[in-house]
């Protein structure tokens, strides 16, 4: 190999070989079936400072890709040198307990996934929906890592998950509800009941056009389980990942030991659970373990990769990548954990202010530690009651306020599937939390 | 794989596809990328693939792959899944008849021929333009080259190979005393135009500018919408009605609305896929119809919706050439090219009395887009007071309606902005709703 190799202190590859199906069924007809074979490498090179990185599709040549990288890696330290990056040590992982699957979905013929698909969407065709859009999605991939330290280790996985979304509309008004579930094997399909769910997302559709759009300001709000759950996820996951700290991007900075959060708050990241963030090892090879982010309101740990664990001192471990991408620091599945409140002693607490449910998405600013998310839906809460349903509420306001205001935590714990986004990658997560119980947030309506 | 594309087609064809369409697409991508004020790393990618429509009986199937070990298979299957389908009698068949523009601005050879030592000075640039006022540090961001060719095959004789460059600067920067705040600015573009140490430092003054914001009352006022602000709530709450697919399928808040006065009469709106060195400028749009321009609102009518060949097939009008991909990896939908806003442009801030100026706004994408509502957080927000800005407000959300927002545009900057494919000046909206 050429003559800059001997700088080369580690370097690392990911191979990456899959398929993924797509079958998209809208206003009962297939309008798209879809499938594609990807196979490609993601190569890092360490030299001094600076990383390199190669990513190449299709054949591949592993040798030539690490001396590409390597050279990046090697001219970016030369023009601009600096202090050499460490990483923290790591042993070869146990590859045990891969989520386990009675079904196997490509022993399904294809025709009878779109029959499966046809029923979801009846089922969502409720009185008044027009319009609705169902889809599939099954991806099966194998991913292979070696390092320069003699490291290797490989997994499978295979998941499933559909969507379903239905549209109802009356005198131009047109509202939506969505529902979905991702997991492993198609069995899936019984165990999550989807014609309840399809049923489910029709007739929030329907719903929301007669309820009316909030005045908003500052009040108390109670927040269901998947709400709560982006809360966790955006608002603290994302600013106790060590990158972003130390790039000074996160207002959690400096924070370990200090108390962050009402004490009844406890936060956890855990890709060893069968949600849909698990993973045995991150993208590093490192074996996946449970992180309290804040534990009885107390911030506890930030999220890991091995450079960040060796500049901050902590444990890897949350390294991720899509595909071949180069690996980031990021979560798995994150949520608050169960607290003792029972949801009619959270409405008592609330008194009058407002229920939010379900998530629309939602934004971050970790730096300034501000965050705005948008509600599927939610009701006015009125001497401690639910009364009039509401739509297009939007909450915001600081982190480490809200993470102080809560004064209640349910004990109804739900995870929800999804994919977050960070530096231009998608990954696979899960996000949760029990009802949370808020003295004060600002709440955007009309 | 570039000399697979042609076989791919016979072999589509001999696996039954009465019509059959390979899409090639590769690129090659070069970042250097700093994290606080030092480089962090250089990223190099190499992305080459196939994506293959056949049709059978009037049903599409498609597969993509990247690898040539596998193109014969997945062949096979995109003939299989459209055998799976029922006749859709509303497929009326691939693009024909190609007879392209020429476009101009697209491709830069020097973009191509970039070195890694110039990339990594341009990438310095970014870093140094944040360091030229004191109190600020860039937190990421980075410089990207990239070189792309796709290369357009069907049955019916369309044959289209196009290649284009691209280069663009990221910054993202926080206040390093006192109140803290952030700023970030970015800019794409085919050729080496770009200003990159004035990107850092345009960064750098708007976070200092942003720091101990006031709180305001809620209140109905003018706003001005920076065209990173105004481009974002576009793209989520105004775009996606004017998606034939989403009117077809009755999912938009523009259905039956064709001829009608949407805007006001000074707005006129252009997709425009001919606009000399636009991001979404090609001869040919990803399916292989001929790029063109096309009205969308005149003079505040709207003229038309956008459309693919297979959805303007089931309308039975034109393609307006907006058959758009993410990659290979997916079959042709709507897309949007360069999406042009025309209004009369005039020193916008000097000319209101008082107001609020966004420069950008977080949680867009949260936007209903039928109905058009948003309701998002402002960022680097500013009051405006005789016609200049006065004082940063800390934290404000503004809700309203995108269609709402086309009635009530009282005025245009001189700043015209290319957001990506959206180029627009900033615009002031009368009588909206903040909450601060």
């Amino acid at each position: 190999m050429a003559g800059f190799m001997q700088d080369i202190k580690f370097y690392d590859c990911r191979i990456v070989e899959g398929s993924s199906t797509s079958i998209i069924l809208d206003n009962g007809k297939i309008e798209e079936i879809s499938k594609n074979f990807t196979r490609g490498a993601g190569v890092r090179a360490l030299c001094g400072g600076s990383w390199g990185y190669t990513a190449v599709e299709g054949e591949i040549d592993l040798k030539q890709g690490v001396e590409a990288a390597s050279k990046l890696a090697f001219s970016m330290n030369k023009n601009t040198p600096k202090e050499a990056i460490e990483l923290a040590a790591v042993s070869s992982p146990e590859i045990k307990d891969l989520p386990e699957i009675k079904i196997d979905p490509r022993n399904i013929a294809i025709e009878d996934k779109v029959d499966l698909l046809k029923d979801i969407e009846a089922n969502a065709q409720v009185k008044g929906v027009n319009s609705t859009k169902v889809m599939y999605l099954e991806s099966e991939f194998k991913i292979e890592y070696r390092n320069s330290d003699g490291l290797e280790c490989a997994y499978e996985l295979l998941n499933v998950g559909f969507a379903v979304s239905a549209v109802a509309s009356e005198n131009g008004v047109y509202q939506a509800g969505r529902e979905s579930r991702f997991g492993y094997g198609y069995e899936l399909f019984e165990k999550e009941n989807v014609m309840e769910l399809a049923g489910k997302a029709g007739n929030t559709a329907v719903e929301l056009l007669k309820a009316k759009t909030p005045k908003g300001g500052e009040m108390p709000v109670l927040l269901d389980q998947e709400l709560a759950g982006v809360f966790a996820h955006e608002a603290v996951g994302h600013a106790s990942e060590a990158d972003l700290v130390l790039e000074g991007d996160s207002i959690l900075e400096n924070r370990i030991g200090e108390q962050i959060a009402s004490p009844l708050v406890t936060i956890v990241d855990d890709p060893t659970l069968h949600e849909f963030g698990y993973y045995p090892f991150d993208a590093e090879g490192v074996q996946s373990r449970r992180t309290e982010i804040i534990r009885d309101g107390i911030f506890n740990s930030y999220l890991h990769s091995r450079e960040t664990a060796a500049k901050l001192g902590g444990i890897p471990g949350n390294c991720r990548a899509q595909g071949y991408s180069m690996p980031v620091v990021r979560m798995s599945n994150t949520f608050v954990d169960n607290g003792k409140a029972k949801f009619e002693e959270m409405l008592e607490e609330i008194r009058d202010g407002m229920y939010l449910i379900g998530s629309r998405g939602g934004q971050v600013n970790t730096g300034e530690g501000i965050f705005q998310f948008n509600a599927e839906k939610g009701y006015l809460i009125k001497d401690g009651e639910l009364t009039e349903l509401i739509r297009d509420v939007s909450l915001s306001g600081k982190t480490l306020e809200i993470l102080n205001h809560i004064t209640l935590v349910g004990n109804d714990l739900k995870m929800t599937a999804g994919r977050c986004g960070k530096a231009g990658q998608l990954a696979p997560v899960s996000d949760g939390s029990p009802h949370l119980a808020i003295s004060k947030v600002l709440v955007g309506g009309a | 794989m570039y000399e697979l594309a042609r076989k791919a087609l016979l072999m589509a064809e001999k696996a039954g596809a009465e019509e059959a369409e390979i899409y090639y697409a590769s690129s090659h991508s070069t970042g250097v990328n700093f994290k606080k004020d030092s480089l962090d790393n250089a990223r190099d990618r190499f992305s080459e693939g196939i994506g293959i429509r056949a049709v059978v009986n009037g049903a599409v199937g498609f597969a993509s792959t990247n690898s040539a070990r596998e193109l014969e298979n997945t062949v096979e299957v995109a003939v299989a899944e459209a055998r799976v389908r029922e006749s859709d009698p509303d497929w009326t068949g691939l693009p024909s008849n190609g007879k392209y523009p020429v476009v101009s601005g697209i491709f830069d050879k020097k973009v191509e021929t970039l070195e890694l030592e110039e990339c990594i000075g341009y990438a310095m640039a970014l870093v140094e333009g944040t360091t030229e006022l004191p109190g600020t540090l860039p937190t990421s961001g980075g410089f990207t080259r990239a070189k792309a060719r796709q290369l357009i095959l069907n049955t019916n004789g369309i044959e289209i190979e196009e290649e284009s460059t691209a280069v663009s600067g990221f910054v993202d920067v926080i206040t390093i005393n006192g109140d803290t705040s952030t700023a970030y600015d970015f800019a794409i573009s085919r050729s080496l135009d770009i200003d990159f140490f004035a990107l850092g430092k345009n960064a750098s003054e708007l976070a200092l500018k942003s720091s101990d914001g006031i709180k305001i009352e809620p209140q109905k006022t003018d706003v001005i919408f920076h065209p990173f602000a105004f481009s974002d709530i576009l793209e989520e709450a105004l775009a996606p009605s004017i998606d034939s697919d989403n009117v077809q399928k009755r999912r938009s808040g523009l259905i039956d609305k064709l001829g009608e006065e949407l805007a006001v009469p000074e707005l006129s709106i252009y997709d425009d896929g001919l606009f000399e060195a636009g991001i979404e400028t090609s001869a040919s749009d990803d399916e292989g119809i001929p790029s063109q321009r096309t009205t969308v609102i005149e003079k505040g009518v709207l003229k038309t919706y956008l459309y693919d060949t297979y959805t303007a097939g089931k309308a039975g009008v034109n393609s307006t050439g907006n058959g758009s991909r993410s990659s290979y990896m997916s079959p042709p939908a709507v897309g949007l090219r360069n999406f042009i806003i025309d209004y009369p442009e005039t020193d916008i801030i000097a000319d209101t009395r008082s107001g609020i100026f966004v420069n950008t706004v977080i949680g867009a994408h949260t936007a209903n887009s039928i109905s058009g509502d948003f309701s998002v957080e402002a960022r680097n927000a500013f009051t405006i007071k005789d016609g200049a800005l006065d004082k940063p407000i800390k934290s404000l959300m503004i809700s309203g309606n995108a269609f709402e927002l086309l009635k009530n545009i009282t005025g245009a900057g001189l700043d015209v902005r290319k957001v990506g494919g959206i180029i627009t000046p900033s615009i002031r909206i009368s009588d909206l709703s903040v909450i601060g």
